[in-house]
């Protein structure tokens, strides 16, 4: 982590060439309640960025205007300088964004290989004819997707469950599938909500290894968690957020001498 | 040469079951591999039945009571090929069709637009007689070769094309489901947010789905068509697509092998009923002197109007309904790890 | 000019007393959804059997009573019915989901269907009302007839709206529908709403089978499947769960039915209410009115 982050401000700080996922002035209402008001921040290349705010402040919800579930009713998000405001959840993915769910929406009745070779990209016999006219081709691809599968399985040590169906997996188990299949898509950016959330501590101390091990490779991480001694021990960057505002952004040991933030946690929800 | 009764009845049954099979496997596409709540697939064997009847009828001038307009008069049996393929064709276009306007919407928005398209697709088919020739319905669809092989030779000879039918239509969905392809069907059916979210185009897929079932509930249409030589709308009615789901609902989802035995015993039970009263009449007719009254006297308080024997059919159909879903919700063959999913909404 | 003007009016006044038939069984249909979270493709078995009981118990079937009493009666029976048919079919897979309850609705209605088809053969029949001359107001001419449904329609609507707002199991009712568990909680017996609520729907549905006896003689017993189209239209178009919603919807489905009837062509009447259902649904898919679905 080289990245100088010394000049970061707690708002508006415009994106810089090292910034990987830029979130301008986003807006999104519902009816008259307003779920984010004008988030701001950055996200850089190849940091571990933590996304935390009290219950109600946005998290998720702008989580879902990043990755195309909602289209921000203003300001934009844009990743790599493009603007991916708008587009809808399956082109964001395709742009290298994946995403994992507070609880994970993992494909129950199928196997957790299955769940996992289903995220490969760019699939030849993911189309009909593909499928029925070009064997060879789809046989090739099939197997390098199967290595790679492996290859993940291992990496978070699910490999023994490999032919198990994924309704049958507990909690902690489904939630290093859904991380599996994100990495399957091989993203630039992975965003995590609430990744170890429910997941028994042994089960979290390797998760978030995993993590650091993923980060090490060049991946960019920005999650959401509660759990401010793993924002503050594991992350390089964090966004605070309250009622949809970005409230500070900085490095965990500025953010948390922050009086706005220690207030925004200690003085309740309004 | 033309088959004895029963054993023309058999024949008979074994085409319906291979209609009635491929019916189901197009379904079980829908509902079974992608998840889509299709309450009209009656409108896309329609569709097929239609395709062909207007493809191969001879023109109207030529037919008595014709109130239609176009007969192309494809000629036999070159042409056979032909109306199956472009029945397929209707049918999956009718789908897309369908489609394009419902597989965005929720799976229950998806289930009541099915049904009611089916439903206006019936109306179209009664009103627009130009087309359609209206409740009279066409009557003149030729059955390829029939005067080559004879009467009991076209029938086996049909059955057998229509065995080989099902069996080729099997294979290749095997083929397509064993592939990514099937897995990425299943995934969407699993959970769309989580298909969307790891960079697929769910609103396509489930439109490539409703597609690929349209076309074999068309390919089916135009067999029927060419079966029976004739297409009538009163074939068309919402109960078709019931005992399809009936079908694949007993074989078990996801499983097209399960579909097509689940259709098989449905064509089965459906067509034995229709000989409840001649069978009655026949025990009836055997029974010693003695005996004689105790069937009367057991049967005697049921109303005898005609619609009874067809109404416990249907009764019967509905008890498939709920007792499977209650208590085997994965059917005969179905792989319980399969439909676990299947009743929750995200 | 005005005839072309009378004949629009006549068109809006037979479209608001279609109006009244799909605003009973919609809202009885919303009702049930609300408490329940499926769609019940039974629900026009309801309507059916409303319009042959009340059939069989009037002057026209057995001969009992005169047809308002058998109205009444029948509309009990119906509300039993569906408190039976919940009880049996749908109430042991409660904890499945929507998909399984719906798909199990399906065959209910079979079931229901032709137990009826099978116990009263599938005979078109005719509710005992006299043939009545339209009276004339302002060049719309209505039958007494259809004036009546029309006021049995608005009365009902009155009692659902002070049910829900103004008694305690409209409270419950709503309380529940918003969110069960959190209802529970609260120590209200939800069981109990559901049971009710599930009365209260089939009832409607009876009532609203009965009102369209009275409108589209002969009726058979397969009406009600075929009529739940137009119902279903209604409901969605409102934003399913939603009584107010469900009358509003059930207003614009019997314009469009009776607009597009004399307009373009009689045959389609269904098809119109469709073609508003699925233009709103691409539009606007939570429904004229809002919520989720």
């Amino acid at each position: 982590m080289s990245v100088d982050r010394a000049e970061t401000e707690t708002n508006g700080d415009r994106p810089e060439d090292s910034t990987l996922l830029a979130v301008d002035g986003v807006v999104k209402q519902f009816g008259g309640l307003v779920a984010v008001d004008g988030a701001t921040f950055g996200v850089e290349a190849g940091s571990i960025t933590g996304l935390i705010g009290p219950n109600g402040a946005g998290k998720s919800t702008l989580f879902d205007c990043i990755t195309g579930v909602y289209t921000p009713d203003a300001g934009t998000v844009t990743l790599d300088g493009e603007a991916i405001q708008g587009l809808s959840p399956n082109q964001v993915a395709a742009r290298g964004v994946g995403r994992t769910f507070q609880t994970p929406k993992t494909f129950r009745g199928m196997t957790v290989r299955e769940n996992l070779a289903f995220a490969a990209r760019e699939q030849t016999g993911e189309r009909a004819l593909g499928a029925l006219f070009r064997p060879g081709r789809v046989e090739t691809e099939e197997t390098a997707i199967q290595e790679t599968v492996d290859e993940t399985l291992e990496f978070l040590e699910l490999d023994h469950l490999a032919e198990e169906y994924a309704g049958g997996l507990s909690g902690g188990q489904r939630k290093l599938l859904e991380l599996g299949r994100v990495l399957m898509m091989d993203p630039e950016i992975i965003l995590l909500d609430e990744p170890v959330a429910g997941v028994n501590p042994a089960l979290t101390d390797e998760l978030l290894e995993r993590l650091h091990e993923l980060n090490d490779r060049g991946r960019t991480i920005l999650f959401i968690e509660h759990d401010m001694d793993i924002v503050m021990g594991h992350c390089d960057s964090v966004v605070v957020l309250h009622n949809g505002q970005t409230l500070a952004v900085g490095p965990p040991e500025i953010v948390q001498e922050d009086d706005r933030v220690v207030e925004a946690y200690l003085g309740g929800y309004d | 040469m033309a088959l004895p009764g029963i054993a023309s009845f058999l024949v008979t049954i074994g085409t319906l079951a291979c209609i009635w099979g491929l019916l189901a496997l197009g379904l079980n596409v829908h509902y079974g591999y992608t998840g889509l709540l299709n309450f009209g697939h009656v409108a896309f064997f329609a569709a097929g039945a239609y395709a062909s009847a207007v493809l191969t009828m001879p023109p109207p001038e030529q037919v008595s009571q014709a109130n239609y307009v176009i007969g192309l008069d494809l000629p036999m049996p070159l042409g056979f090929p032909v109306s199956l393929a472009v029945a397929a064709l209707a049918g999956g276009l009718l789908a897309l069709l369908i489609g394009s306007t419902s597989v965005r919407l929720g799976s229950h928005y998806l289930a009541i637009a099915t049904f009611a398209l089916a439903g206006i697709f019936e109306d179209v088919l009664v009103n627009e007689t130009w087309l359609t020739n209206g409740t009279f319905g066409m009557n003149s669809v030729p059955k390829p070769m029939r005067e080559t092989l004879g009467a009991g030779g076209w029938q086996v000879a049909y059955l057998a094309f229509s065995a080989l039918c099902l069996l080729g239509v099997y294979l290749l969905l095997d083929r397509l489901i064993d592939a990514p392809f099937g897995r990425l069907l299943r995934g969407v059916r699993e959970s769309e947010d989580a298909a969307r979210m790891l960079g697929k185009d769910t609103n396509l897929v489930k439109l490539k789905s409703f597609a690929i079932g349209g076309a074999i509930a068309g390919f089916a249409g135009g067999l029927y068509a060419h079966f029976l030589g004739s297409v009538v709308t009163e074939q068309f009615v919402a109960g078709v697509t019931f005992v399809v789901w009936a079908a694949i609902l007993l074989g078990g989802v996801a499983s097209s092998s399960g579909a097509i035995v689940g259709a098989f015993l449905l064509i089965a039970f459906q067509q034995s009923t229709r000989f409840i009263l001649t069978i009655y009449g026949w025990i009836q007719s055997v029974l010693p002197e003695p005996l004689s009254g105790v069937l009367p006297a057991i049967f005697a308080p049921l109303p005898d109007h005609p619609s009874f024997v067809p109404s416990v059919r249907f009764i019967v159909i509905g008890c498939l309904f709920v007792l499977v879903i209650r208590y085997r919700p994965e059917g005969l063959f179905g792989d319980p790890n399969e439909v676990t999913v299947m009743g929750e909404e995200e | 000019m005005a005839s072309a003007l009378s004949q629009f009016l006549q068109a809006v006044a037979f479209g608001l007393v279609e109006a009244s038939v799909i605003s009973v069984g919609a809202v009885g249909l919303t009702l049930s959804y609300g408490v329940t979270r499926f769609i019940n493709f039974a629900y026009g078995e309801f309507l059916a059997y409303g319009a042959f009981l009340a059939f069989f118990l009037s002057g026209a079937g057995a001969g009992v009573v005169g047809l308002p009493v058998a109205a009444v009666v029948a509309v009990l029976l119906v509300g039993a019915l569906g408190v039976a048919v919940s009880r049996v079919f749908f109430r042991p897979i409660s904890d499945r989901g929507a998909l399984p309850l719906l798909i199990t609705s399906i065959g209910v209605a079979f079931i229901l269907r032709y137990l009826l088809i099978a116990g009263a053969s599938a005979e078109a029949r005719q509710l005992p009302v006299p043939l009545m001359r339209p009276v004339e107001v302002a060049g719309v001419g209505l039958t007494p007839l259809e004036l009546g449904v029309v006021a049995v329609s608005v009365v009902t609507m009155l009692a659902i709206h002070l049910l829900l707002q103004r008694t305690m199991l409209g409270k419950t009712m709503r309380a529940t529908s918003g969110n069960r568990s959190l209802a529970e909680v609260a120590g209200i017996d939800t069981d109990a709403v559901i049971r009710k609520t599930w009365f209260i729907s089939a009832a409607a549905g009876g009532l609203a089978g009965i009102l369209y006896g009275v409108l589209f003689a002969p009726f058979r017993p397969t009406f009600g499947f075929g009529y739940l189209i137009v119902v279903f239209a209604a409901t969605l178009l409102g934003g399913i769960g939603r009584p107010y919603g469900a009358m509003l919807g059930a207003v614009l489905i019997g314009l469009m039915i009776s607009l597009g009837s004399t307009y373009l062509s009689a045959s389609y009447d269904q098809a119109y209410a469709f073609i508003a259902l699925v233009g709103v649904l691409l539009l606007r898919p939570e429904g004229i009115r809002g919520g989720e679905f």
